[in-house]
């Protein structure tokens, strides 16, 4: 009853109810961003949001440990939950607590090899079975072209939706309509691609490419959780 | 004795059991000329090296509690605290590792850095201990402490910089040229005691030169006016190169490394020289307390004897003259005749005898002053409690204990082992707290409770070899509980009429499920139905229910009862009456809240290779097991789990096996989950069966 009201009352129902509509199996995703503006937070609701469906989350961090990714989930669950006045939502956390698993890497020490070892350790065991995988700190000022291309192959293979998060650099001038420069090149390899922009003390989510359009969305400052323009 | 702390020393020796630790200590205490005779460990002459103190230790060689020791060397005062190899001792680590400031990782030039190495390691990385690596049995054949110090690079992640080059290895190990002072040291006499300062064999002068020269290039990071005389081309003075290899150590970013033999008497003098000059004192370490009045908000303390004192009890030892109490003052001065308060009880003491102790034998000293190490005699205390001035209340632990998650019943062989077990309990329920033990109402067993096997295993070794207890043990059991899932209605009448008084009492309302707290009892009974005198018989009636829960029982938690009715007789209501009419209503209600049962679930956090992190997982994923996930750092993986506790037992046989002994595991309670239906099932039977054996 309590996991139907969630569902219902996400407010990713907006957004083209959960990722599963806006990204097609063995798509890519982008979510774009200057530092702290919230691109973590947004695809952990992303996430979470899939996760309440009992969908298997693989949560892929470059940067941060474990730990920290753990808070990341359940800082915004419970934000939720508070939001939407549920109780006795600690069922709910343990129920999909196991759809999701975090893999953690030095940036310097991911590469797509290893990655493709470490999921087959997990498919083969039956230990996990993702369907959509995050990975979050990807490098995009190197050179990642190579990177993109094995990891789409892998989404293909695996029927995975794949997203990204995307550094933007505040010096940085947009390409063209506020596609970052670093991503216009490779714009091809993304089926969606979002922005995060600081505005007015909110942050837009503004779709720069979807296949569905959105009604405009915004980040609440306070919680970071994703919330209709009124 | 002198009170200048920049010339104290506390320190660990932390190594791999059988890299010689041990010997390395005795040689020390041989050296700084507290002992006058050297012992072996495994005692050929049955007297054993002198740190080992307890009876188990020195049997196997092992070293299992943490004694601390005073000895002096170049005007230092060193205090070696003996710190526990094993990792499961947790507490005893913590607690050894709170007291000291540095630490020497000896490591065995044949074996190298092996897997407890790293175990060791990653607790100094995790407390931030600087330390300096002692490469031992240079003398033995297959030395080589090249392949160590690269292993000390890839394996931990160490900038290891050599101080030494070896003359000689194996058979033909005769001593070492420092590189900082571009001489050799050759240790002479019947007990290497006597130092000979000699030129560098010729042989060896082009290597050292050249090793001596990286060393300069690696510390000059760290100090700018190396770097300076570097540029310039000025002389650098030995004092230079040993200030910024300090500077370096004390950040942990530069892990000197010293080489020598110590069961061959050998370099272990330049090794004491390296602790005063490259080790931290007190105060170049940060100590935080927790200030218990704001909420246990970290406060950071000051090394001054004048301040408020704060000082931590961290062993207990039973000795001819009564319970000793090792002490480490962080903060103030702990006097003789002064009066303090333990933290923990509130309660004040007098401070009585204080002594400096070299592990059995001691010096009466008049106060310990902050950085220092001492023991004091006839204060009752557990240890880990901090004792501080009456004007403060610090704690250098966190209070929080976590309840114990497995019991085990023990029962003594014989009369004398009955006498000598209770001793040892009482000992060891006050050494650690998340040790218990009490006698079971029912089966009169005696039952031992803590937080995992192995934590249960050491506690009845230890009472076999301390205290001569044998007992025998009963299989672990994990403490499962019971709560209810929603919310039910009761109305229970109690009546009785048996000839004499009768007794009657009526009580209605509801139960339901909390999160917040083991129980909860609200009275919403208006216009008297119950009347007030018996309102607390009720709620202790509902008490009473709970030790042992009405489906399986097991010790009920997270309930909230609430009375809104009843009814009373004038004659025959009372107190037990309304006892008995809660305890029924208790059971109707109860069994219509939807009991379940929950076990402990630990968070298991495992380091593997990365090789074998696959298996680990799937070792993991087959013990009901959730991977919360996995951190790659390289060359090692660290996966975090949580795992019921029913399903660890073994677990530490069965990970060696399938990562060739190269993983590590440590586990800690994390929270109570719903047992799933199939395995709810099984506890149920068996507990039938436990129950029908007892009766």
């Amino acid at each position: 009853m309590l996991k139907k009201k969630l569902m219902l009352l996400n407010p990713f129902g907006s957004m083209g109810a959960d990722s599963e509509e806006i990204l097609p199996e063995g798509g890519l995703g982008a979510v774009a961003a200057h530092a702290g503006v919230g691109k973590t937070a947004l695809l952990v609701q992303l996430a979470l949001n899939a996760m309440i469906r009992g969908k298997k989350v693989l949560h892929i961090s470059l940067q941060d440990p474990v730990n920290k990714v753990s808070i990341w989930y359940h800082e915004l669950f419970n934000n939720i939950v508070q939001q939407l006045g549920i109780t006795g939502s600690h069922e709910i956390w343990e129920e999909i607590l196991p759809n999701r698993f975090i893999m953690t890497f030095k940036v310097e020490g991911f590469n797509v090899p290893k990655l493709k070892e470490r999921l087959t350790d997990l498919m083969a065991q039956n230990i996990f079975l993702p369907q959509i995988v995050i990975i979050d700190g990807l490098n995009f000022d190197e050179d990642v072209r190579e990177t993109v291309t094995a990891l789409q192959a892998l989404a293909g293979e695996h029927a995975l939706r794949l997203w990204f998060t995307v550094h933007v650099h505040r010096h940085e001038e947009p390409a063209i309509e506020e596609m970052p420069s670093r991503l216009a090149t490779m714009a091809d390899f993304f089926e969606v691609v979002i922005k995060l922009l600081p505005e007015d003390g909110v942050t837009c989510i503004k779709p720069l490419k979807v296949k569905s359009a959105f009604p405009p969305l915004f980040l609440d400052p306070a919680t970071m959780l994703i919330r209709q323009q009124s | 004795m002198n009170h200048n702390e920049k010339k104290v020393r506390n320190i660990g020796i932390s190594a791999h059991i059988d890299s010689g630790k041990t010997t390395l200590t005795e040689r020390i205490l041989f050296y700084t000329k507290r002992i006058h005779a050297i012992h072996d460990v495994k005692g050929k002459d049955g007297v054993g090296a002198t740190m080992d103190s307890m009876e188990l230790e020195k049997e196997r060689g092992i070293t299992i509690a943490s004694a601390a020791t005073f000895c002096e060397w170049l005007d230092h005062e060193i205090n070696i605290i003996d710190t526990p190899g094993h990792v499961d001792f947790t507490i005893e680590v913590e607690r050894s590792l709170r007291v000291l400031d540095g630490a020497i990782l000896v490591l065995c030039s044949v074996g190298g850095v092996q897997s407890q190495s790293i175990t060791v390691d990653q607790q100094m990385k995790r407390y931030k201990v600087p330390c300096l690596a002692f490469i031992n049995k240079c003398d033995r054949s297959g030395a080589n402490p090249e392949r160590v110090i690269a292993q000390l690079k890839s394996r931990l992640g160490h900038n290891a910089v050599a101080l030494q080059l070896p003359i000689g290895l194996e058979g033909d190990f005769e001593g070492v040229v420092d590189l900082i002072t571009f001489q050799a040291y050759y240790f002479e006499g019947e007990s290497g005691e006597k130092v000979r300062i000699a030129e560098v064999p010729e042989a060896m002068r082009s290597e050292t030169q050249a090793k001596r020269e990286a060393l300069i290039d690696t510390v000059s990071l760290y100090s700018d006016e190396l770097t300076e005389a570097l540029l310039a081309e000025e002389e650098i003075t030995v004092e230079m190169i040993r200030a910024a290899l300090r500077k370096g150590t004390l950040a942990r970013q530069i892990t000197p490394v010293l080489m020598g033999s110590a069961y061959k008497n050998k370099a272990v003098q330049p090794l004491l020289d390296a602790v005063t000059w490259f080790l931290p004192c007190p105060s170049d370490v940060e100590n935080v307390a927790l200030d218990r009045n704001n909420n246990e908000e970290p406060v950071v303390l000051a090394n001054d004897p004048g301040k408020p004192l704060v000082a931590l009890a961290f062993k207990l030892e039973d000795g001819q003259y009564g319970q000793l109490t090792y002490i480490r003052v962080y903060q103030g001065c702990l006097a003789k005749g002064a009066t303090i308060v333990n933290a923990r009880t509130g309660k004040k003491v007098k401070v009585g005898r204080l002594v400096r102790m070299h592990a059995d034998q001691m010096e009466e000293i008049d106060a310990i002053p902050s950085g220092y190490i001492g023991a004091l005699f006839g204060i009752e205390c557990a240890s880990g409690d901090t004792f501080v001035s009456p004007e403060v209340n610090y704690t250098m632990l966190s209070m929080f204990v976590p309840k114990p998650v497995i019991s085990l019943a023990i029962a003594p062989k014989d009369n004398k082992s009955e006498i000598n077990m209770s001793k040892a309990l009482n000992r060891f329920t006050k050494e650690d707290p998340t040790f218990h033990s009490y006698v079971d109402g029912e089966t009169n067993e005696t039952i031992i409770e803590g937080m995992g096997e192995l934590h249960l295993e050491v506690y009845v070794e230890r009472m076999r070899r301390e205290y001569g207890a044998e007992v025998t043990t009963g299989n672990p059991r994990v403490a499962y509980r019971e709560t209810i899932t929603q919310r039910a209605d009761f109305n229970y009448t109690h009546r009785k009429q048996t000839g004499g008084a009768g007794q009657y009492g009526r009580v209605a309302g509801y139960v339901e499920p909390t999160a917040d707290e083991d129980f909860v009892f609200e009275n919403k009974v208006f216009g008297g139905a119950i009347p007030t005198q018996f309102i607390a018989a009720v709620e202790k009636g509902f008490r009473s229910c709970l030790a042992k829960g009405p489906k399986l029982e097991f010790p009920v938690t997270g309930i909230k009862v609430v009375i809104n009715d009843g009814a009373s007789h004038a004659v025959d209501s009372s107190d037990i009456a309304f006892q008995a009419a809660a305890r029924g209503a208790f059971r109707e209600g109860y069994m219509k809240a939807k009991p379940v049962i929950q076990e402990p679930i630990m968070k298991v956090v495992v380091e593997t290779p990365t090789e074998f992190q696959g298996a680990s997982m799937g070792l993991l994923n087959q013990r009901r097991g959730m991977i919360v996930g996995a951190q790659d750092e390289g060359v090692m993986t660290v996966i975090e789990a949580q795992v019921p506790l029913s399903e660890m037992f073994g677990f530490s046989t069965i990970l060696r096996s399938a990562t060739q002994g190269k993983a590590q595991f440590t586990m800690e309670f994390d929270h109570y989950r719903l047992v799933p239906q199939s395995i709810a099932e099984k506890i149920a039977e068996e507990a039938a069966a436990r129950k029908k054996s007892a009766a």
